[in-house]
Order: C-alpha cells, then sequence, then structure tokens
C-alpha cells in the first residue's frame, strides 16, 4: 500500500504492507538514524514523534501514520546538537546508539513538562535503555540542559 | 504480524460493519501486533472513530476505547477520582512512547492476564459498552468474554468511588508479579486481584467481609485479606511461584484497603 506522511517537514510517498511497523519503513526510505533495537517495544532506540508526541517506531503501524507528521532525530538536529554538549561534558555518550531515541525523548519531555523534578525526568525516560552509560550523568546532562535552557 | 489488508474507517458503524460483515479484526494501540506471528486477512483501524477522550457525564466518568494510557495518566479529570489509581495502574508500563500507543480498549479487548488496569476497572465495578448498545460488567467481560465479533466503544466509571491500587514488580516497567485494586463503591466494597498470573477476579467472600462499613476494623482487613487467598487461584511462571504470590497477597491488600479507607 503506499502512504504519505511529512517526515522533517518533508512530504514523502511511501511503500509498505499493512503490517509494516514504522521503523522498518522509514529505514527503507534512508531514515537510519532511526535506530533498530529490541524491536519488541521496550528500549527506546526507535524512538519518534508522530504528531509532536513520542512513539516507538517499532510498535507503532507505519500504515496509521499515513497523513501525520513524523520527526526522526534529523528533524530536531539543531537542538540534538545542542543537548549533546550536556552529555559530554557529564562523559554520559558513549557507543551513542541509543542516543537518537534518548534525545528526541528528552525534547519532548522539555515541550510536555514545564519544571520536571528527577522524579519526573527518571520517569519520563524510563523507556530508553542504555547500557553504557549507568544512567547517572545523563540525568545530571538533562539537569544542565533544562537550566541552562531557563536562563 | 502480516495484515492482508488494512482499513481505516472514519465512522463507527463502518468499523462494525468491517467487523461483522467481513470478519475485520479490530486493531486499537497495535503495540503487540509486532510479536504476533498470526496472519490478519482485514485489520481495521480504530484510531479516527473518535474514541479517545475522557468525559465526566452526569452519571460518572466516560473513557474512550482508543484513549491512550499515556492520556489516562496525565488526566487531571482521572487524578481527581478514585484516588488516582487509574494512573497508578497505568504509569509503570514500560516507558512514555509505548504508553502513547497503547490504548484501554486494547487492553480490555485483550482480557491480558498481565494488566494493572483491568484490575482498577473491575475493582471501580466500570462498565464496557460494546457499541452500539450492548452494556457488560467489566469483571465478567474479563472473565467470560463477549460474544464475538464486537467493537469497544467506551468505558463507564461510577461517579464516586474511593479506590487505591497495590502492586509488585520485580523492576520498574516489568509486567507485575501480581497486582490488586480495592474500591470502596455506593454498593460496599470491591476487591479485584490480576497478574496471578492470570486475568483478574473480584473475590466475592473477601469483599462480603467488609461489607458496606466505611471504616471496616483492622482485624476485619487482615481477614478479608486472608480469605482472598483462599478464593482465588494463583499460578506461577518466570516472574515468581504460585507460592510466593499467595504469600504476598495479604500484604498488597491490606495496603490498598487501609489507603481506602484512611
Amino acid at each position: 500500500m503506499n502512504i504519505t506522511m511529512t517526515v522533517n517537514g518533508k512530504l514523502e510517498h511511501l511503500e509498505c504492507a499493512p503490517g509494516d511497523m514504522l521503523t522498518e519503513v522509514l529505514r527503507n526510505a534512508g531514515h537510519v538514524e532511526v535506530k533498530k533495537g529490541c524491536d519488541t517495544g521496550n528500549c527506546g532506540a526507535c524512538t519518534v514523534l508522530v504528531d509532536g508526541k513520542p512513539v516507538l517506531s517499532c510498535s507503532y503501524l507505519a500504515a496509521r501514520a499515513d497523513g501525520k507528521e513524523v520527526t526522526t532525530i534529523q528533524g530536531r538536529v539543531e537542538e540534538a546538537r545542542r543537548f549533546a554538549r550536556f552529555l559530554t561534558a557529564e562523559g554520559a555518550d558513549q557507543c551513542g546508539f541509543c542516543a537518537p531515541g534518548f534525545t528526541l525523548t528528552v525534547l519532548a519531555m522539555r515541550e510536555e513538562l514545564p519544571n520536571p523534578t528527577e522524579t519526573d525526568i527518571r520517569h519520563y525516560l524510563a523507556g530508553n535503555l542504555c547500557r553504557c552509560s549507568g544512567y547517572e550523568g545523563q540525568i545530571r546532562a538533562i539537569r544542565n540542559y533544562l537550566e541552562a535552557n531557563h536562563e | 504480524m502480516e495484515i492482508v489488508e488494512y482499513s481505516r474507517p472514519r465512522s463507527i458503524d463502518e468499523a462494525l460493519r468491517l467487523i461483522r460483515d467481513r470478519g475485520g479484526t479490530p486493531i486499537a494501540g497495535a503495540a503487540w501486533l509486532r510479536t504476533n506471528a498470526k496472519t490478519m486477512k482485514l485489520g481495521v483501524d480504530l484510531s479516527e472513530l473518535g474514541l479517545d477522550f475522557i468525559r465526566e457525564t452526569a452519571s460518572g466518568v466516560e473513557i474512550g476505547a482508543m484513549t491512550s494510557y499515556r492520556r489516562i495518566e496525565t488526566s487531571e479529570v482521572l487524578a481527581q477520582r478514585f484516588g488516582g489509581a487509574l494512573g497508578a495502574a497505568v504509569c509503570h508500563v514500560v516507558g512514555v512512547q509505548l504508553r502513547n500507543i497503547i490504548t484501554i480498549g486494547g487492553t480490555a479487548a485483550g482480557r491480558y492476564g498481565f494488566s494493572d488496569l483491568n484490575t482498577v476497572l473491575a475493582a471501580l465495578g466500570a462498565k464496557v459498552v460494546l457499541y452500539p448498545n450492548t452494556v457488560l460488567d467489566f469483571a465478567k467481560y474479563v472473565e467470560a468474554g463477549a460474544e464475538v465479533p464486537f467493537l469497544i466503544e467506551k468505558f463507564l466509571l461510577p461517579a464516586r468511588a474511593r479506590a487505591a491500587f497495590s502492586q509488585f514488580r520485580i523492576s520498574e516497567s516489568d509486567f507485575p508479579v501480581l497486582n490488586a485494586a480495592v474500591a470502596k463503591t455506593e454498593t460496599g466494597w470491591r476487591i479485584a486481584v490480576g497478574a496471578r498470573p492470570a486475568a483478574t477476579r473480584l473475590c466475592p467472600r473477601a469483599m462480603a467481609m467488609l461489607g458496606r462499613e466505611a471504616r471496616p476494623s483492622d482485624a476485619a482487613i487482615a481477614e478479608a485479606a486472608a480469605q482472598a487467598t483462599v478464593e482465588l487461584r494463583f499460578g506461577s511462571d518466570i516472574r515468581a511461584s504460585a507460592e510466593y504470590r499467595e504469600a504476598i497477597l495479604p500484604a498488597l491488600l491490606r495496603r490498598a484497603i487501609l489507603e481506602v479507607r484512611g
């Protein structure tokens, strides 16, 4: 079947099977910044925004994205680069595989929660697994990033 | 899962027609399709039917079948009711990204053993509305299912009930080892227990022990909590043995009852 969606601000006409999930369809269209991690809805690596909300693309039916706005990390690259500086400062990024999904979730959280507490941050990011960092550096980086945005 | 044909109808009547007349399978959140090896002849996507709502009515609260877990979790209407038990039941599910996808209707349709939300709905005495006009008691629906084919439209919750949700899981965002929900409704106390690991069930004899007393005694609470272990059956799986589940249930129930009693 043919579907049309706006990916990172650009209209794209894509082909997919009715049962395909969004991860595969986006990656097949060249959006390899969408990472295929566990592929079972647990790790958060494949996170994209659909109409501004973070979703797991591995668990989101591609056909349902027809007519919607999809944002990958490439669509928020300036903000992602800015956030990456805070991650780097805390040594909170190693292999980087989880970073696209993790960063998009952080950006979504910033828009959804005006003043998140540390508990709020940990709860919001619970669906993004990182096997390198141990999370503490990420939490410090997020707090520093949010504080810098308030200034 | 392989889906041979996909349809996203714009009206609930059309969706029901596809399900009834063409053997279509309703697609709610679709989060579990990825891990299902079956073939679906006709998938009927319910996302454009206007079933994403939480609204207060004269008789209580209505939640549309396609309302996401995240919307339930962040709803101000629900935060002010039932002791926040509905939000507490959904907030442990993996992460925000999955909770933006999965729906109350999909959870109810699956009658999943691991569901926290179904346990709270059963304890609250919720009704499930099958379009167009079949209203079923939710706890009975979970136990017996419904005549197929059917389409869940919405859930009806009471206007007033105090409730609490209690659960034990090995790690945050894992499936629960056991869950329990307790509610004090206008008809009396209600107790539901799920993830045994089988689907949620009420505990009628334990409920009767608490009766209609607003403030049951500590002894009555302990007795009811013990009774629940007798009238339920428990199973073993990768997370815990039946004996373990049975042993921790009284503690979960005492906590929940005390929270409701205040």
